[in-house]
């Protein structure tokens, strides 16, 4: 071993790296980004999700625990009707509903309690800071009744999901999505890139082809190959891994479609601002693990940072997430308004990033 | 030899950042003739050829290419552009290769006669990432002509290719020229030169002379090309 050979190669590699400033940039920024939004969504969080509390109590007891709730920092509560609690919980207003029934108070002083607790159900997570507000409301119900301890027996029940439901059939619905995104999103920069590198763009661009029909055949090359893996994802998903599914198979299919597109041209888009494969790879963290970390797969969008839950809100892969789970969790079908909404924001998406494709994609070259 | 011009160029400059890549380049190419762009590398011949096609636009003066000024995507229909590295797709053979730029031009009827043209025909199935750097160049030149273009464009098509394929290659210009295909080649080998009919030389983005060989040998007061073309870069230089 020369030491000397050594400290060449070494000096040489960091010699490159002095010129490609964009790789280097993107080499510190992309951590900091990333690091960043994981620190603010877990720790700047200051929402608490919404939760409903349909006292029903005859007593003084439940009174005592609706106050708790509402002055719990887990959750913010309010005051509904046991009757609205399944209308609140599908139209998103609510994730949760508490009812504290007519013999609530009696239940207590018998020793055991036993609160109803309606979960929405198809996020993981959204439970948690429910269950806690509701055990720290009970401590403080233990302390009124004197004489005897008081056993707590919460009635779990979910409008989707549910108990037999765990954590890879909440998560799988997303990553059905996900995993075709992100594969496809890979390899179309990178093949893009290799047009470049190889000169037959340049040949593309001296031919009579129109940008437009080179972005679109390319859409339409990639969609093919992604829509196969889209099958192939989904059998293994259903058939494999046996992940829940409440909808249609065409839906999913659809959804994955639907994000394949938008994979392919977002691919399009950034490989125009890289020029080697070598930098384009670097988009790969700082384009597609924020959208992971926000888009809703890992963390409830409902439980971000207000001021993360608006980029959540323009994100692509929030509403793709959102409808896979949709269809997968909670069942929908074409006629869902929220389903609509999610399909139609991607598919716009789809249509924004051809045009911008499109515009970027110059045949002169300087 | 008719007088219409394939290419006119008119007082063109263009440059890239601070760096003056064509600086006043005028110069008329001939419908049916072989024009050689003769330079050293970095001359500014591969900028002038696509300034030629379309894929860079002057800052200054103009570019007519079939009596349109450049750019304009409906000419590049009739123009055939070889670049300087045979930009093709590895992972496809060579008909394949041939086949696509013939569809993206239309012209899908002429696959066979340009490999035929090449000698590639034999080896069409040949997968592209297989072949040695002058077949290579062979698919690139078949990619380029397939849509049997009015002006052909070619940027420095014999380098790195034997002298035998070299040979092949100026037959096959000559055989196209004959049919009435313009066509402009850019190189820095000077025995190149007298295989065309009128060369431009360039050097540091200026022309420095045009005509025939013969006229650049008087121009340049020798009976050798290269010592020609160095005693006119003197001249220019001085």
């Amino acid at each position: 071993m020369s030491g000397h050979r050594i400290v060449a190669i070494t000096r040489r590699l960091l010699q490159g790296f002095r010129r490609d400033r964009r790789t280097l940039a993107l080499l510190f920024v992309a951590p900091i980004v990333i690091l960043g939004l994981l620190g603010y969504i877990m720790r700047g969080s200051t929402s608490a999700p919404e939760v409903g509390v349909a006292n029903q109590d005859s007593g003084p007891l439940g009174a005592i625990v609706a106050d708790g709730l509402k002055s719990s920092s887990h959750i913010r509560a309010t005051d509904i009707n046991a009757a609205d609690g399944d209308a609140k919980l599908k139209d998103g207003s609510l994730v949760a509903y508490i009812v504290l029934p007519s013999d609530f108070s009696q239940q207590a002083q018998a020793g055991t309690v036993a609160p109803e607790v309606h979960l929405e159900g198809s996020q993981p997570g959204e439970d948690a800071p429910v269950i806690q507000a509701l055990q720290q409301s009970m401590i403080s119900l233990a302390s009124r009744v004197s004489g005897r301890s008081v056993t707590f027996q919460f009635q779990v029940k979910y409008l989707y999901g549910g108990q037999n439901y765990d954590t890879l059939d909440y998560f799988g619905a997303a990553f059905v999505g996900l995993v075709v995104f992100f594969l496809v999103f890979v390899i179309t920069i990178v093949s893009f890139l290799n047009e470049r590198s190889q000169g037959t763009l340049e040949r593309l661009m001296a031919s009579p082809l129109r940008r437009g029909e080179i972005v679109v055949g390319y859409m339409l090359g990639f969609t093919v190959l992604a829509l196969v893996q889209a099958v192939e994802v989904l059998v293994f998903a259903l058939a494999i891994l046996h992940i829940h599914n409440q909808g249609s198979v065409f839906l999913i299919f659809g959804m994955e479609a639907l994000m394949a597109i938008a994979a392919v041209n977002l691919g399009i888009f950034l490989s125009m601002f890289a020029r080697s494969e070598f930098q384009a790879v670097q988009f790969i963290p700082l384009v597609v693990v924020p959208q992971v970390l926000l888009s809703g797969i890992i963390f409830p969008v409902s439980t971000e940072p207000k001021g993360l839950q608006w980029l959540s809100d323009v994100l692509p892969l929030t509403y793709a997430v959102n409808g896979m789970r949709d269809i997968m969790v909670k069942g929908a079908d074409v006629t869902w308004p929220s389903l609509q909404l999610d399909a139609a924001v991607v598919a716009g998406f789809c249509i924004l990033l051809i045009a911008a494709g499109t515009a970027t994609l110059r045949r002169r070259l300087g | 030899m008719s007088e219409t011009y394939a290419v006119t160029v008119e007082d063109v400059s263009k440059s890239f950042g601070s760096f003056k890549a064509l600086n006043g380049v005028t110069l008329r190419v001939r419908q049916g003739e072989i024009y050689g762009l003769l330079g050293p590398n970095g001359a500014g011949k591969t900028t002038l050829i696509r300034l030629i096609c379309g894929l860079l636009e002057a800052h200054a003066g103009t570019v007519t290419v079939l009596g349109q000024r450049m750019p304009q995507v409906a000419v590049l229909r009739h123009i055939g552009y070889m670049t300087q590295q045979a930009a093709l797709y590895p992972a496809l053979s060579v008909e394949e290769n041939v086949r696509f730029f013939a569809a993206i031009n239309g012209a899908e009827d002429g696959v066979k006669q340009a490999l035929e043209l090449v000698q590639l025909y034999e080896r069409r199935g040949s997968v592209v990432a297989t072949l040695s750097g002058g077949l290579r160049q062979r698919c690139s030149l078949a990619c380029a002509l397939v849509h049997r273009p009015e002006l052909l464009l070619l940027d420095e098509p014999t380098v790195g290719i034997d002298p035998q394929l070299r040979v092949q290659f100026w037959d096959s210009f000559r055989r196209m020229a004959a049919a009435g295909t313009t066509m402009i080649v850019s190189s820095h080998v000077m025995d190149e030169a007298d295989r065309c009919q009128r060369l431009g030389l360039i050097q540091y983005g200026r022309l420095l002379a045009e005509g025939s060989p013969a006229d650049i040998r008087t121009q340049g007061g020798s009976q050798n090309l290269e010592e020609a073309f160095l005693a006119l870069a003197g001249r220019n230089e001085s």
